[in-house]
């Protein structure tokens, strides 16, 4: 590891220009950024601490708008009971990443901005990975192993997958993050934070230099109640889905109302199923009808050889969720 | 005096372990200590053309960056399979030729951890790159020692095609597992210390007279010059068993700064600067008639190995042991690719071969539609089916009978899917385990005072299993004192020769070496009090004196505790050595462990075959949309002679069928096939089991007599474990789905649907 300078501002101005200077990176929980600098993939000359700005460690999920500060901890958000009442899925998708120990102190902020865990992004011994060095190809689609990688919305200069579990509770949701930068604060809505690889895969948000993410909201909507995080993986716990899903549904009797599926351990980026959700707006659930919203989520993915499994363990895993929320919904 | 052997007894280390007072080798921290790192290899075969040093030189804080060409005094030993200590027979950074990722190219030394870990990053290497290829080919694999030298390296019994011809059912079958690493939770460490012509080295180690032998050697110094220090191993299963290049390379590069230097590999670096599990492929042909008895057995097993050594763990030898056929064809063979050399891990073979030949046996149970655990019973064999000799025990079939019980075996639905659990497919699976019995052979120094303590001191290892406990008890037994009143100490080699802790061998012949030793102090005190003209035993013919849990006891009833008759004697205390040698030991084999070596006989004897047996049953569900598979219970039924101590062997058993549970369905070393590198070279994403993936697992220990094997009537276990539970889950992945899935690990991958 590199040195570094440290900082740890009071004030969000200050810490937005600190983390404006080049070579400067934010940290909050670290369990990214201290992974990736003890591995050489970052070495940042200066380190912009922003635990000090307290005033991001709220939440609130009473209202109409569910309003998570960035600073709140994983752990204390999916625990809280009014949280996994009002919108389980959130819950799920928090409780079922990482482990307590990581949970305990990453943000939902960090979390939100991961990086992939693409073997050759997280390896500085392979030459070849346009996300870390921009322009020198990418190892993994030159020969390498692609079973941690994108189906949807890859590119040919990266098929890099987006690992976190949240993200997909989120973007269902129709979530926004609050930014504050240079130019002031502004909103984005959340699935258009980040953006897929193109031509240019190191870049990943539209993020300005020095913007800190404050506040996360979602508008409170009765699918919410109705949701699950289904997340298939190789071991019980402790590991990234291998495919995953969010899900919710609103019904009007026996029709489908609203539904929401966003799909985690496929794409390149939080991915939202909207021809699924289509499909299913208006028609019975059924084992029938959750299974072709499943197929047809994956209509568009691309064959990678390492992850083509995904494209029918993935439907696979939307219609278990889909089934299980209308399970939770018939046993109240 | 309170039992002390076939008992629980807690690890007389644990408090020393959990408060941090037990010292690991890199623990050791003498005066003036500079710290070594590693730079390794980005590519797998080549050559290196330059290597710019400066920048590095420049880091504060580094004191020296040693390339080939400027490392002073560098020595090398031969490797394990070509008769050496070493862990492999190529030696990095002896010149600039590379032969495999991740292979050591410079050394660097640094006044702190971190500047040497900088400067190591800052070594520019430059190289010209050949072909590689890190995966076996097995249509590219050869028989190891085919023609006058085979060892049995090709068996051929009776005629296997008469055997398949006449068979009522047979199987034809292959397996593949892959690459595994052994990730031990201490990392591998080295520290070295000169003082003119003496060395010191602090090491986590399975065989420190390996290291000192091995050392002494290279560097023309007499072994007495040379020390070598491993109190506590955390954790090894077959990594720090023989000298590897970190080691060689601390030593030169501490005599080169003429300071001590210590190195902590790096996780990622561990995969690739000593030995792993080798990838196999496992290939099976069973026959047998319509009541199951087999009509043909043959087995091919195709290892991977280094371009540069042979590494034979001869799996068949195990698996031909198992059932009795009259027909029966074996071969082993090996591929070449470009990676360091492998080596043992946790059953070098028996994991690999068990997930083979149990999956075999039973689609040959399905086939003949008969229940799996009874065609294990009709070919249930009482002699050696190629050795002639008979077993000098073997449960296999107790084990089975009481596995059955506790798992509720007979409750099974006897179609596949047939059982089911809400959105969970539900299947039960069995299989076979066993472990060869290895003799090697051990001194210990048994010293008793007549104040009631006991010392024992001997060069074996506690590598996590609770060998210091088990010799404690060992002693207790015979000379009948407080398993507390036993301070025992291990680890260092100038201490009596104890065996190299592999091959499930330490309890065995290194504990019968401490039986040895008191029967030795018996007799001796016995010699001392009987030509004495007072007391209870004088006057009494020594040879007719035994020990009785403590107690001297005449032919005619006479009897003195030992402690009383040593109170009798000036000194107050005897100090013997103890020393087992098997009547199957030859003087060469013994040479051979005395030299640092590997002299082992067994499991086969010109008398018997010795192998310790068990049975697991495995409960697998398999989720109906995400096909994520768990299991919620694992049993074992295990018989190994006698139980020492019931807690620790308990320990061993259910740790090897949790590593059971990993190596069936997480385990596996990732690898990139285009640049030849392991890919996921780290404890994040190389996945083993968490607490929440092992549900229920029981042990049920059997009793077991076995007067052939040692003194002590006990057989190894730290291996039997893990030997077969692969297959009885994959057994019971097929009864749930009917999916026959033949490469590990099983994932849910292999059960979608495509
Ligand atoms: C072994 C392991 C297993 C894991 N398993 C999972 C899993 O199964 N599922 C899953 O979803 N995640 C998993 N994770 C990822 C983990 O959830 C994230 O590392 C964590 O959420 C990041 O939060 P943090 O606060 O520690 O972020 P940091 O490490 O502090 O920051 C992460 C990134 O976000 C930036 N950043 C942080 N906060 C802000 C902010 N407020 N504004 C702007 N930029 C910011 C940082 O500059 C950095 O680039 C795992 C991580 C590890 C190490
Ligand atoms: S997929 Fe993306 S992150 Fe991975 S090697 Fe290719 S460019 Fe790098």
């Amino acid at each position: 590891m590199r040195s570094f300078s440290y900082s740890s501002p009071g004030q969000i101005g200050d810490a937005s220009d600190a983390a404006r200077e080049s070579g400067a990176q934010i940290i909050a929980g670290g369990t990214t950024m201290v992974d990736l600098m003890k591995i050489g993939v970052i070495a940042p000359d200066a380190l912009v601490d922003i635990n000090g700005l307290s005033d991001l460690e709220g939440y609130a999920v009473a209202g109409d708008r569910m309003r998570f500060g960035a600073l709140a901890k994983m752990s204390t958000v999916a625990d809280d009971p009014a949280v996994i009442d009002a919108f389980p899925a959130l819950s799920e998708s928090l409780w079922k990443a990482a482990s307590p120990q990581l949970r305990n102190v990453a943000t939902l902020g960090g979390n939100i901005l991961q990086r992939t865990r693409c073997p050759y992004f997280r390896d500085t011994a392979y030459a070849q990975c346009n996300k870390r060095n921009p322009g020198s190809g990418c190892a993994a689609l030159e020969g390498g192993e692609t079973n941690l990688h994108a189906i949807l919305g890859g590119s040919s200069a990266c098929v890099a997958m987006y690992p976190g579990d949240f993200a997909q509770a989120l973007i269902a949701f129709d979530a926004e993050v609050v930014v504050s930068g240079a130019g002031g604060e502004r909103t984005i809505p959340f699935s258009q934070l980040h953006v897929q690889p193109g031509d240019s895969p190191e870049v990943e948000t539209v993020l300005e230099p020095g913007e800190i993410v404050t506040e996360i909201v979602l508008p409170v909507v009765p699918a919410m109640a109705n949701s699950t995080y289904l997340k298939a993986r190789d071991r019980e716990s402790y590991a990234f889905a291998s495919a995953s899903a969010a899900v919710g549904v609103a019904m009007d009797g026996d029709t489908v109302s609203d539904v929401r599926i966003a799909l985690g351990g496929v794409a390149s980026v939080p991915w939202r199923a909207t021809d699924a959700e289509d499909s299913l707006r208006g028609q019975p659930l059924t084992e029938e009808t959750a299974r072709e919203a499943g197929r047809i989520a994956f209509e568009t993915a691309e064959e990678l050889e390492g992850s083509a499994y995904k494209i029918a363990l993935g439907a696979d895993v939307v219609a278990g969720a889909l089934m299980q929320v209308k399970s939770r919904m018939g046993g109240e | 005096m309170a039992q002390t052997i076939n008992t629980r007894v807690t690890r007389t280390d644990a408090r020393r372990k959990v408060t941090g007072a037990a010292t690991y080798a890199a623990d050791e921290i003498p005066a003036g200590m500079l710290h070594g790192a590693l730079a390794c290899s980005s590519i797998a075969v080549g050559t290196v053309t330059s290597i710019n040093t400066s920048v590095a030189e420049a880091e504060p804080g580094v004191v020296a960056v040693y390339t080939h060409e400027t490392l002073p005094d560098y020595k090398t030993v031969k490797g394990f399979y070509a008769g050496g200590p070493g862990s492999a027979s190529f030696w990095p950074m002896e010149g600039t030729e590379i032969r495999y990722a991740g292979q050591p190219v410079a050394y660097v030394v640094a006044e702190t951890a971190a500047a040497a870990r900088r400067g190591a990053d800052l070594v520019e290497v430059s190289y010209e790159e050949g072909e590689s290829r890190i995966h076996m080919t097995p249509d590219d694999s050869f028989v190891v020692g085919a023609g006058e030298d085979s060892d049995g390296m090709i068996l051929d019994q009776g005629d296997l095609q008469a055997g398949l011809d006449s068979a009522a059912q047979s199987v034809d079958m292959t397996f593949t597992t892959p690459f595994q690493h052994h990730n031990p939770m201490e990392m591998f460490a080295a520290t070295a210390e000169w003082r003119g012509d003496r060395l010191t080295v602090w090491m986590p180690s399975q065989s420190v007279r390996t290291l000192r032998a091995g050392i002494a050697g290279a560097y023309g110094l007499p072994e007495t010059s040379v020390r070598v220090i491993s109190s506590f191993v955390g954790g090894a299963f077959g990594s720090k068993a023989g000298i590897t290049p970190y080691t060689m390379l601390t030593i030169a590069a501490a005599k080169g700064v003429g300071a001590p230097v210590r190195l902590i590999v790096t996780r990622p670096q561990m995969y690739t600067v000593a030995t792993f599990r080798p990838e196999s492929e496992q290939k099976f042909r069973l026959g047998a008639d319509a009541e199951g008895r087999l009509t043909a057995f043959e087995h091919i097993e195709t290892a991977q190995t280094s371009q540069f050594d042979m590494v034979v763990n001869a799996g068949t030898h195990i698996t031909r042991a198992m059932y009795a056929c009259p027909n029966i064809r074996t071969e082993q063979r090996l591929s070449r690719s470009d990676t360091n050399t492998g080596g043992f891990m946790r059953a070098p073979n028996e994991m690999q071969t068990f997930w083979g030949l149990e999956s075999a046996m039973d689609e040959l149970a399905w086939k003949l539609e008969m229940d799996p655990v009874e065609l294990r019973r009709v070919n249930d064999a009482r002699e050696h089916p190629t050795e002639g000799v008979p077993f000098s025990s073997r449960s296999l079939m107790e084990s089975y009978d009481a596995v059955a019980q506790s798992f509720g075996w007979a409750d099974r639905g006897r179609e596949v899917g047939s059982m089911t659990d809400g959105d969970w497919l539900v299947g039960y699976g069995c299989a076979t385990a066993t472990y060869p019995t290895n003799i090697l052979a051990s001194n210990a120094r048994v010293r008793m005072q007549a104040s009631g303590n006991a010392y024992i001191a001997l060069a074996a290892h506690d590598v996590g299993t609770g060998t210091y406990t088990i010799m404690a008890q060992v002693a207790a037994a015979r000379l009948g004192v407080p398993v507390e009143a036993v301070d025992v100490v291990m680890g260092e080699a100038s201490f009596p020769v104890a065996p190299i802790s592999g091959g499930s061998t330490t309890a065995a012949s290194a504990g019968s070496a401490v039986h040895d030793g008191c029967m030795k102090i018996a007799q001796q005190v016995a010699t001392r009090v009987s030509a004495m003209s007072e007391g209870p035993l004088s006057g009494v013919d020594p040879a007719q004196v035994t020990l009785d849990d403590g107690t001297l006891r005449g032919p005619n009833g006479q009897s003195q505790s030992l402690a009383e008759a040593l109170s009798m004697l000036p000194e107050g205390e005897v100090e013997v050595i103890g020393e087992f040698r098997h009547p199957a030991l030859t003087n060469e084999l013994v040479a051979a462990t005395f030299k640092g070596g590997y002299g082992t006989a067994g499991p086969v004897t010109p008398d018997f075959a010795m192998f310790a047996f068990g049975a697991e049953m495995a409960e697998v569900h398999i989720h109906r949309y995400t096909h994520e598979i768990r299991v919620p219970r694992l049993h074992g039924a295990f018989a190994a002679g006698t139980w020492l101590n019931r807690k620790t062997a308990h320990s061993q058993l259910l740790g090897g069928m949790v590593w059971g549970i990993g190596s069936a369905l997480h385990e596996v070393t990732e690898t990139d096939s285009a640049r030849s590198r392991f890919l996921n070279a780290n404890i994040a994403e190389y996945l083993i089991p968490v607490n929440a993936d092992i549900r229920e697992v029981r042990v049920e220990m059997l009793e077991e007599q076995d007067d052939y094997v040692n003194p002590l009537g006990v057989k190894g276990i730290g291996e039997l474990g893990i030997v077969g539970t692969a297959a009885a889950i994959g057994n019971a992945v097929y009864h749930a789905t009917g999916t026959r899935l033949t490469s590990l690990p099983i994932r849910m991958s292999d059960l979608v649907s495509t």
